[in-house]
C-alpha cells in the first residue's frame, strides 16, 4: 500500500472572534488510508476538515495538497479539484428537487437550446444515487420530502458524483441507520482500495477503531496525538481525548429495574400511516424507557406522537388520563421533547443561548405569566448554563456558535430548566462527545431517581442497555420484543427482534 | 471583546444614519437658509404615520413575514372613519372605527391565511387589491366623486406636534413593552427564527400570527386617524405612499428582513425619520420626487446587502 502523502496541513490557526478553534494545527493524510479525527465537541475537527475542504479559510498556516499549496476559494472548487465534504448538519437545499441538489450549481450542462433539460438532469442524478445504493430516492422529488437519512445520501451522491480523491465524512453516520452508515463503510473502504484518501470524524468510538487506519485526536483546538491501527486503545484514546481519565460511571451501573406503579404517559391502540399500527405503550413514574429498532421501525414518530407533534390517526396519547392535544398542551402537562434532528427542531440557531433556553420557560418565569423582567429570565437561564455546563462566551451568544454537544445541552437547558416531569428524547446523544455524553447519562439516571419519567428513542442498542430501566424493540410500527434490565438482555438478542 | 463591539456598532449603525442625516438636514438647510424649525415640524408630519405603522408592522416582519396591504389599509380605514364622523360628528366614535376598521383588515389577512394555510404575505397581496378597489368605490359613493372631505375645524386641534408625537410615542413604549417584556414578544422572535422549532416548544404559529397583525392593525388604524388630523381631505392618493415608505423605513432602521431574534422596535422609527430626513435633504437639492425615490430604492438594496452580509459572517462553522 502506498503511504504518499495526499493532504499535509501545517501550523494552521484559526479564531471565531476570541475563541481559538485551531492553534497551529499540523496532519498529514496519506493515500490508501480512512484516517479518524476525534475528540470532545468544539475540538476543531470540523473547522480543519472545513478549511480543507474549501468552506472557510485559515488565519495562518498552509496546507499542501497532492505536493502543492493548497488554498481552495470555496467547497465547488475544492470539490472539483478532488476533495469532497459530508458535513454533520443537513447539506441539501430543502426547496428543490433531489436531482438540482445533486448538479447544485452545476445545471448549465443540461443546457440545451437555452433550455435546461430537466429531464436529462433526472436521469443522471439517478445513476449518482443508483452508483452508491440509494436507488430507493427518486431524483425527481423534492428534497424537503425526504427524511434526514435519505438527504444525507442525497449529499453523499452529490459528492460522489464528482469521484473525489478525498473525502471528508464529518460526524455523518451517527444520523443514519444501519443500511446508510453501511453504505458510507462501503464508500470508505472502496476509496481506500483505489488509493484515494477519507477523513472520518465520529463521536463513536467503536465505529471509529472498525473503520479507520490511524487516528488523530484534537482537543481544544491543537492535536493531541496521532495513533496508528495497531495503537488503538479505547481508554489511551478517551484519556487523550478529554485530557483526563473519565470519572464515574459512564452508562448506569445497577440493573436494578424498579420503578413506580404510577402510568404517567400512555399510548392506546395509536395508529399512523405504516409508521405506527395499533400501538400501545405505558410510561411509568421514575422509569427510564428505551424504544430502539431500525431507522424507519416508527420510532421517530412515536416521539413526536408522545409529544403532541403529530396526530395519530386513531388511538390516543394520554397523560393524567387526558388526551394530548397539541404541543402546548404536552408541555402544560409537563412534557419536553428533544428532536433527533436538532438544528431544525429543537433550536433557532440565530438566536442566543438565552432565547432558546428561555423561550421553553417563559410561563414558568414571567410573573403572573405576563411580564418578563429581565433579571427573572438572566437567573433562569444562567442556572441552566451553569447546571450543564455549557461553554459559552456569555448567555447572550448565538447558538450557531456552539460546538454539536454544547448546542444539544442548550435544547436540555429548555426543558429542564421549565421543571419537565416527562422526557421524550429521540437521540439524544447524537453528535456528541464522550465527555458530554456521560454528563447526559448521568443527568437522566439523577431525574430518574428524582421520580422524573423518561422515554430514550436510540438507534445506539449500548445507549439503550447501558440507561433503560425497560427496552421496547419496534419494527414496521409495531412493538416485536420488550426487555427488563434486571434481565441483563444481549444486543444479539434485541437485534433479534429489530430484523 | 473585540467581536461584541463589532456586534454593537453594526446594531448601532442605523442610528448613528439618523445622526448623519439629521445634521446633514441642519448644515445645508442654514447654507440655504430655510426655517429650520419649520423644516423640523414638517419631517416630523412627514414620518409620524409612517412610523406608527412601521412600529406595528414590525411585529409581522418579525415572524419573517410581510404585509403589503399596510398602506392601503390605512387608506380605507382612515375613509370608512372620516365617513363616520361625517354621519355622526363624533371624533371618538372616528378614532375608533380607524382603529377597527384596520384591525379588522389584519385580522381578515392573518384569519385567512390560517384557514387556507397560506403564507399569510400572499393573503396580503389578494386584501391590497380589495382595499384600492374599497378606497375607489367608497370615495365615489360617498364623496364628491373624488374626495371626503372631514371639516377640517374637526381636527384642527389635534394637528399639532406635541399630540401627533404623543400618539407615536404611547404606542412605540406600548409595542416596546409586549416586543421585549412580555411572552408574546419573545415569542414571536423566536417563531421568526426557526418556526418549526417553535412550534415543538409549544408555540403557535397561527395563535402568534394573528396576534401580530392585531397590533400592526393597531398601528394603522392610528396611522389613519393621523393621516386625517394632517390632511382632513380623503382623497385615491391618500396614504398611496404609506405601504412603500413602511416597507423602506423598517429595513433602513435595521431590521433584518428574516426577522427573527434580531428584530427591534426602534428599527421602524429611526428608518421612518431618516427616510424622511433624506426627502427633506433631497429637495433642498431640488430633486424631484422620481429622483428621490429611485435613490431609496438604491439605498433599501444596499441596506439590505449589507446587512445580509453581516449575517452570513455571524453564521460560522464551529
Amino acid at each position: 500500500m502506498s503511504k504518499e502523502v495526499i493532504i499535509e496541513v501545517k501550523e494552521v490557526s484559526k479564531r471565531f472572534g476570541s475563541t481559538v478553534a485551531l492553534n497551529r494545527v499540523n496532519i498529514v493524510i496519506r493515500r490508501g488510508e480512512i484516517h479518524g479525527l476525534i475528540g470532545e465537541n468544539g475540538s476543531g475537527k470540523s473547522t480543519v476538515t472545513s478549511i480543507i475542504a474549501g468552506m472557510q479559510d485559515a488565519d495562518n498556516g498552509e496546507m499542501f495538497y497532492k505536493g502543492e499549496a493548497w488554498k481552495p476559494e470555496n467547497m465547488i472548487y475544492a470539490l472539483d479539484k478532488g476533495i469532497g465534504m459530508i458535513v454533520q448538519e443537513s447539506g441539501t437545499v430543502p426547496g428543490i428537487s433531489v436531482a438540482e441538489n445533486i448538479f447544485l450549481g452545476e445545471s448549465e450542462q443540461f443546457r440545451r437550446a437555452g433550455i435546461v433539460s430537466r429531464r436529462q438532469m433526472v436521469k443522471e442524478a439517478q445513476k449518482a444515487l443508483d452508483s452508491i445504493g440509494a436507488g430507493h430516492i427518486s431524483a425527481a422529488m423534492p428534497t424537503g420530502a425526504l427524511d434526514f437519512q435519505n438527504r444525507k445520501l442525497v449529499e453523499i451522491a452529490r459528492v460522489m458524483r464528482k469521484n473525489p480523491e478525498v473525502l471528508v465524512v464529518d460526524e455523518t453516520t451517527t444520523a443514519l441507520s444501519q443500511m446508510g452508515r453501511d453504505i458510507i463503510y462501503g464508500i470508505c473502504k472502496k476509496m481506500k482500495e483505489e488509493n484515494k484518501a477519507v477523513i472520518f470524524i465520529s463521536h463513536d468510538l467503536d465505529e471509529i477503531m472498525n473503520e479507520c487506519d490511524a487516528l488523530t485526536v484534537l482537543r481544544d483546538g491543537k492535536i493531541i496525538v496521532t495513533f496508528n491501527k495497531d495503537e488503538f486503545d479505547e481508554n489511551k484514546i478517551k484519556t487523550s481525548m478529554i485530557g483526563r481519565e473519565l470519572e464515574g460511571d459512564y452508562y448506569r451501573s445497577d440493573y436494578d429495574d424498579t420503578y413506580g406503579k404510577e402510568v404517567v404517559l400512555e399510548v392506546k391502540n395509536a395508529q399512523y400511516q405504516d409508521k405506527l399500527k395499533d400501538f400501545n405503550l405505558k410510561l411509568h413514574k421514575g422509569e427510564i424507557l428505551g424504544v430502539g429498532g431500525l431507522s424507519h421501525c416508527g420510532m421517530h414518530t412515536l416521539g413526536k406522537i408522545l409529544f403532541g407533534a403529530t396526530k395519530p390517526e386513531s388511538g390516543e396519547v394520554l397523560v393524567e388520563g387526558r388526551s394530548i392535544k397539541n404541543e402546548a398542551d404536552a408541555m402544560k402537562h409537563g412534557i419536553g421533547y428533544v428532536s433527533k434532528d436538532r438544528d431544525y427542531e429543537s433550536l433557532c440557531l440565530n438566536a442566543s443561548i438565552e432565547d432558546n433556553i428561555s423561550a421553553g420557560g417563559l410561563d414558568k418565569f414571567a410573573a403572573k405569566g405576563f411580564f418578563i423582567a429581565p433579571g427573572s429570565e438572566k437567573k433562569y437561564v444562567e442556572k441552566q448554563i451553569n447546571d450543564l455546563s455549557i461553554k459559552c462566551q456569555d448567555r447572550k451568544q448565538y447558538v450557531s456558535a456552539l460546538s454539536g454537544g454544547n448546542k444539544q445541552k442548550v435544547v436540555f437547558g429548555k426543558w429542564i430548566g421549565r421543571g419537565s416531569e416527562i422526557l421524550v428524547l429521540d437521540c439524544p446523544t447524537r453528535g456528541v462527545d464522550i465527555g458530554v455524553k456521560q454528563a447526559m447519562y448521568q443527568l437522566m439516571f439523577k431525574m430518574k431517581q428524582e421520580g422524573k419519567s423518561i422515554v430514550i428513542i436510540s438507534e445506539e442498542m449500548a445507549e439503550l442497555i447501558g440507561m433503560a430501566d425497560r427496552i421496547l424493540i419496534m419494527k414496521d410500527g409495531k412493538s416485536t420484543g420488550e426487555f427488563m434490565r434486571s434481565d441483563r438482555p444481549k444486543e444479539s438478542d434485541i437485534i433479534h427482534c429489530m430484523i | 471583546m473585540k467581536t461584541n463591539a463589532k456586534k454593537s456598532i453594526m446594531n448601532l449603525a442605523p442610528v448613528f444614519g439618523l445622526i448623519v442625516l439629521v445634521a446633514a438636514f441642519l448644515i445645508v438647510g442654514h447654507m440655504k437658509g430655510i426655517n429650520i424649525s419649520y423644516g423640523l415640524k414638517s419631517v416630523i408630519n412627514q414620518s409620524v404615520v409612517v412610523a406608527v405603522v412601521a412600529t406595528g408592522a414590525v411585529f409581522i416582519y418579525t415572524l419573517g413575514s410581510f404585509d403589503i396591504s399596510l398602506g392601503a389599509s390605512v387608506a380605507v380605514s382612515a375613509i370608512l372613519g372620516g365617513m363616520v364622523y361625517i354621519k355622526t360628528g363624533n371624533l371618538l366614535l372616528m378614532f375608533a372605527t380607524c382603529i377597527g376598521v384596520a384591525v379588522l383588515v389584519a385580522l381578515t389577512n392573518s384569519v385567512l391565511a390560517s384557514i387556507f394555510n397560506l403564507p399569510v404575505f400572499v393573503t396580503t397581496i389578494a386584501m391590497l387589491s380589495v382595499l384600492n378597489a374599497m378606497v375607489l368605490l367608497l370615495i365615489g359613493i360617498n364623496g364628491t366623486g373624488s374626495e371626503i372631505s372631514v371639516p377640517s375645524d374637526a381636527v384642527a386641534h389635534l394637528d399639532n406636534i406635541p399630540f401627533k408625537v404623543a400618539v407615536l410615542a404611547l404606542y412605540i413604549l406600548a409595542c416596546v413593552f409586549i416586543f421585549n417584556f412580555t411572552p408574546i414578544g419573545r415569542k414571536e422572535k423566536f417563531l421568526g427564527g426557526n418556526p418549526l422549532c417553535a412550534q415543538l416548544t409549544g408555540i403557535s404559529i397561527k395563535k402568534y400570527s394573528i396576534i401580530a397583525f392585531i397590533i400592526s392593525g393597531i398601528g394603522v388604524g392610528l396611522g389613519a386617524f393621523l393621516s386625517i388630523v394632517y390632511a382632513p381631505t380623503l382623497t385615491r392618493s391618500t396614504a398611496s405612499s404609506v405601504g412603500m415608505d413602511v416597507i423602506i423605513a423598517i429595513v433602513f432602521g435595521g431590521m433584518p428582513v428574516s426577522g427573527g431574534a434580531r428584530s427591534k422596535i426602534y428599527a421602524a422609527l429611526i428608518g421612518a425619520f431618516s427616510m424622511t430626513f433624506l426627502s427633506q435633504i433631497m429637495t433642498l437639492f431640488n430633486l424631484n420626487s422620481g429622483i428621490g425615490q429611485i435613490v431609496k430604492a438604491a439605498i433599501f438594496i444596499l441596506v439590505v446587502f449589507i446587512a445580509a452580509s453581516n449575517h452570513r459572517q455571524k453564521e460560522l462553522p464551529r
